[in-house]
């Protein structure tokens, strides 16, 4: 089965590659201008980034190379290696301003979360297509995958980062939106959530987190302290005005008002450089990605192919609406990258691995699974 | 090779159907979640883009305010008294410091400091963003300076503040009348904001720092800088240099402010030297000084404490605030009035057996041997008290009052120092206000020779000698002569203000002022301390009383408890024929006013008219009154 079919290469999305790569252009681009004034020692960070990138290509030619029906034979040995992961990062991983989500490899530091997001679609996408059921999901379908998921939401919880455990939250609810739930249950399930959210204000958040959201809403009222990211974000964001302030221009970036500028706040240098017409176009080419990804999900022959391909969609769609509304202040301040933009090898990687998913469904559209 | 489970089913047809419909549903989700991320780019990016990119500009460019050189105080001459010298001062920015505790260590060190004495200013600070600098220790002195500028690296976040602070170049010279300076307090500011102070600036708090603020405290520079989020300047894009405040002149002369002052160490008291002619102040002293040093940084409150509690009141103004009775220095006024009212012509004599039984009480004079039969003259220069006790039985107190009221007496002076005292002048409506009784015919004896109610500050005295010596006319004391702008151009200047002319035939002045040279001419004057060989001066002892305690009586001056012994008067004009400058001088528990203070009236004098030998200096002292 590894031998290479020539068909492939005819049914390979060019067009989708080359989305990824004006993404790619215009991220590493952003990147330069947002770390120009810094003095790193060592390599500065975009090449850091072209590298991961490299990197994350290498590792989509292998994810190509095989048909992507065979994750689902894999994805509990992938499930157990994620949670395994987690794991050492948690007891093992380096504490990192006063977290402990990273696995240092020396050459390179893990953040297990990351993957293991994108493990978590394929393990969700197999159950679903596993579990047929022609009527609907019940309640007692769902209690497999919400352990599942709950189970990698805890580990990363406890480390403590919220950004991404929510993104389990996500990619769980979406997914299981997505296949057919019976009606009893969707409104079984949008009773609770609606009964836990202040369950979990009151016992799970810790006070800075709650804080966070308090001050999105009016982050005047602590301008140095915690509105201060909001605050710094849209003055930099709305500095950009029409056509921007140029590239490598941006004060606002430059100077360090921004903080996490190559991170989380990359865009907001992205639209003080670019203004109002660079954003566009950026927030256009990512609509556009989402859209071909859509359209494998629509192009698929088969159902697993559908969830995964949706899967993986809602995955980057999430993280970047989450990203950019933050950025913008209309969400709270989490911990979440914009995937293809900010900086960060195990995001990068994990959304390239995702999006080489993604082409692979696309080259195996005409072909029949082989049984 | 693992086998690829995909089946194809009738039923996965079906649901793929289902699951295809939906991806059109999130597709129209997807399109509605990135319209609101356009909606709000929209908002924040055209909409309000003009308000955001103010905002941005205010972020990168900060004001920082360069503290302006305070205006120079100067002598009558333009001799620079209070100037401005550079203050170095240890801050540290918290923000820029990644190992706080390493970086303090080393400070204690460097700085010779307790580690928790500096942790206890850090945590005072604790409440400011960390990016404000904190003072740790100020006015470093050269060496250390060098050192951390040298160890910079090794101190992150540590920086050197460059302060101007006062330079008091001839120490506490005339302290009380230039006052000091102090951080502006939250009332001040309050009321000055718009003046551009702010909290930390410092702000004249007494004397002619704080009267002249205006003109001393000129206007802050400020230069625009670019920062980045640390506070770290970038660039500087534009600078307004600070205006250094006005000069403001005094009237006073340093070297004889110096001399009057060095004549009073170890003493309480004052020393005013006016021009006769003017009103314009030559000395104003009060001793003991303040340790205007001790104020530079805010004064520590064990500094406070000590100044309050020490018995000879540093804090208190003397010159304006010293209220004590003129006692014989009262008699130039007593005998004007007697005069005036023709209660004794010159050659009136009456007869002094040391002492006057008047009612039921006996009246002493200082000479319990008695002067015998003594005029007018002689009473003046020998200060007899039963001359003027008899004198003031048919002129009566207030007669005596409206004369002393004339020379200002009673009143404040309204020289521009605050707080100043207005001294009293009792009268027979003031005692039935103040006491709802009449007036005893014995106390106008006491008040005479001003004892009994009499108040006056040592300013009052040298005005009244003053006004006495000058034909008459009462100036207002004049402590400022000029202000002037940065090249020296005059903005303010101040003519002699006319405050009155006292009461008085210029024969009768005449004659007083003939008894007050011989009060230190004559071989039996009591002012013979004060005798100058090469210029003539006249003047007036005096001795006041602070309790007449008779237990003391027989004691000698110094047996007698420091704080019940008597305040020692003097007051001189010279040159005697042609006067140009009026002396007063107190020493508080000095004793006789003949030989405490007339000698330091004397080296005023001998510094005004440049007298540098030992000229005089010999005289025989009649040890008393």
């Amino acid at each position: 089965m590894f031998k290479f079919d020539r068909r492939l290469l005819q049914n390979f999305d060019w067009i989708f590659l080359l989305a990824i790569l004006i993404i790619a252009v215009m991220g590493i681009a952003n990147l330069y201008s947002a770390t120009a004034m810094n003095e790193y020692f060592g390599t500065p960070v975009y090449m850091k980034q072209l590298y991961y990138y490299l990197l994350g290509f290498g590792l989509a030619i292998l994810l190509i190379s095989f048909d992507y029906r065979l994750f689902m034979s894999w994805n509990y040995i992938l499930y157990a290696g994620a949670i395994l992961l987690l794991v050492i990062a948690l007891v093992f991983g380096s504490t990192v301003a006063g977290t402990q989500r990273w696995i240092n490899l020396g050459f390179f530091r893990l953040q297990p979360s990351e993957p293991a997001k994108l493990v978590l679609v394929i393990t969700l996408a197999s159950y679903y297509y596993r579990k047929d059921t022609g009527k609907g999901f019940g309640l007692r379908e769902l209690g497999v995958p919400a352990l599942l998921t709950a189970l990698p939401f805890l580990l990363i919880l406890k480390q403590p980062d919220l950004g991404t455990a929510l993104m389990f939250c996500f990619i769980f609810i979406s997914m299981t939106l997505f296949v057919r739930l019976k009606w009893t249950t969707l409104a079984t399930l949008v009773g609770s959530c609606c009964a836990l959210i202040p369950i979990g204000w009151n016992y799970f958040l810790k006070p800075y987190q709650k804080q966070r959201v308090l001050t999105l809403f009016n982050p005047e009222l602590d301008p140095s302290g915690s509105g201060y990211h909001i605050l710094q974000s849209k003055i930099a964001v709305g500095s950009g005005s029409t056509f921007g302030k140029g590239f490598l221009k941006g004060t606002q970036g430059h100077l360090e008002f921004l903080p996490e500028r190559h991170t989380d706040f990359a865009f907001s240098v992205w639209a003080e450089e670019w203004g109002f017409l660079g954003s566009l176009f950026f927030l256009i080419c990512f609509f556009f990605l989402l859209l071909l990804g859509l359209n494998i999900a629509l192009s698929s022959r088969d159902k697993f192919g559908v969830l995964l391909a949706f899967g993986i969609i809602s995955l980057i769609f999430w993280q970047a609406f989450i990203n950019i509304a933050m950025i913008l202040g209309l969400l709270p301040v989490v911990g979440m990258p914009l995937p293809l933009f900010s900086y960060g090898g195990s995001s990068l990687i994990t959304t390239l691995a995702g999006l080489a998913i993604l082409m692979n469904i696309r080259m195996r559209r005409f072909m029949a699974p082989t049984l | 090779m693992p086998r690829i489970p995909t089946r194809i089913r009738k039923l996965d047809e079906a649901e793929l159907k289902v699951l295809k419909r939906r991806v059109d549903v999130v597709t129209a989700i997807i399109i509605v979640f990135i319209a609101i991320l356009i909606s709000r780019l929209w908002f924040l990016q055209i909409h309000r883009g003009q308000d955001y990119s103010k905002l941005s500009e205010n972020n990168r460019v900060r004001a920082r305010d360069i503290a302006a050189p305070r205006g120079n105080i100067l002598d009558r001459k333009g001799n620079i008294v209070v100037a401005n010298r550079p203050q170095f001062n240890v801050v540290w920015v918290r923000e820029d410091t990644p190992n706080p505790d390493k970086v303090i260590k080393s400070l204690a060190k460097i700085l010779d400091e307790d580690i928790s004495a500096l942790l206890k200013i850090v945590r005072e600070s604790a409440d400011k963003p960390r990016y404000v600098p904190i003072r740790l220790k100020k006015d470093i002195d050269w060496k250390t300076l060098v050192y951390i500028e040298n160890h910079k690296i090794d101190l992150p976040g540590v920086r050197i503040e460059v302060l101007p602070i006062r330079d008091y170049l001839f120490g506490d010279l005339a302290s009380h009348l230039i006052g000091y300076l102090g951080e502006v307090n939250p009332d001040e500011l309050k009321s000055l904001q718009w003046k551009g102070y702010l909290g930390g600036d410092q702000i004249g708090k007494m004397g002619v720092e704080k009267l002249y603020e205006d003109h001393l405290h000129g206007e802050k520079g400020r230069k625009y800088v670019e920062v980045d989020a640390l506070g770290f300047e970038q660039k500087q894009l534009e600078a307004q240099e600070p205006l250094p405040g006005n000069d403001v002149y005094l009237t006073i002369d340093h070297k004889l402010q110096l001399a009057a002052e060095q004549a009073m160490e170890g003493k309480a008291g004052a020393v005013i030297a006016m021009e006769v002619n003017t009103g314009k102040i030559l000395v104003l002293a009060s001793s003991p000084p303040l340790k205007l040093e001790e104020f530079v940084d805010g004064i520590s409150t064990t500094a406070w404490k000590s100044m309050l509690d020490n018995p000879l009141h540093p804090l208190l103004n003397k010159s304006i605030q010293g209220q004590y009775p003129p006692a014989s220095t009262y008699k130039i006024n007593t005998a004007l009035a007697a005069l005036e009212s023709g209660a004794i012509t010159p050659k009136t004599i009456f007869y002094c057996s040391g002492a006057l039984k008047f009612g039921n009480k006996t009246y002493r004079c200082w000479k319990k041997s008695g002067h015998g039969a003594i005029d007018l003259h002689r009473a003046l220069a020998e200060s007899c008290d039963v001359y003027f006790y008899h004198a003031s039985q048919e002129t009566g107190i207030d007669n005596i009052a409206k004369y002393a009221q004339s020379f200002g007496l009673g009143t404040k002076t309204g020289i521009n120092l605050e707080h100043e005292k207005p001294g009293l002048i009792p009268t027979s409506a003031w005692k039935k206000r103040k006491y709802g009784e009449s007036w005893q015919d014995g106390e106008t004896l006491s008040a005479s020779i001003g004892q009994g109610f009499n108040l006056a500050t040592p300013l009052q005295i040298c005005q009244m000698m003053a006004a006495l010596v000058n034909g008459g006319i009462l100036y207002r004391p004049q402590l400022v002569l000029s202000v002037k702008g940065l090249e020296g151009e005059s903005l303010q200047s101040f003519t002699p203000l006319v405050d009155g002319k006292i009461l008085g035939s210029p024969q009768n002045i005449a004659l007083i002022r003939e008894g007050l040279v011989a009060a230190v001419n004559h071989p039996r004057g009591t002012g013979g301390a004060a005798r100058l060989k090469s210029i003539k001066v006249g003047g007036k002892t005096g001795t006041a009383q602070v309790v007449g305690l008779s237990q003391h009586k027989d004691l000698k001056e110094d047996e007698i408890p420091y704080k019940y012994r008597d305040h020692a008067w003097f007051t001189a004009y010279a040159p005697a024929d042609k006067p140009e400058i009026a002396v007063a001088v107190i020493v508080e528990h000095g004793g006789h006013g003949g030989s405490t203070a007339g000698p330091i009236a004397k080296k005023v004098l001998k510094q005004y008219f440049n007298i540098l030998s030992d000229d005089a200096d010999f005289f025989p002292v009649i040890e008393t009154d």
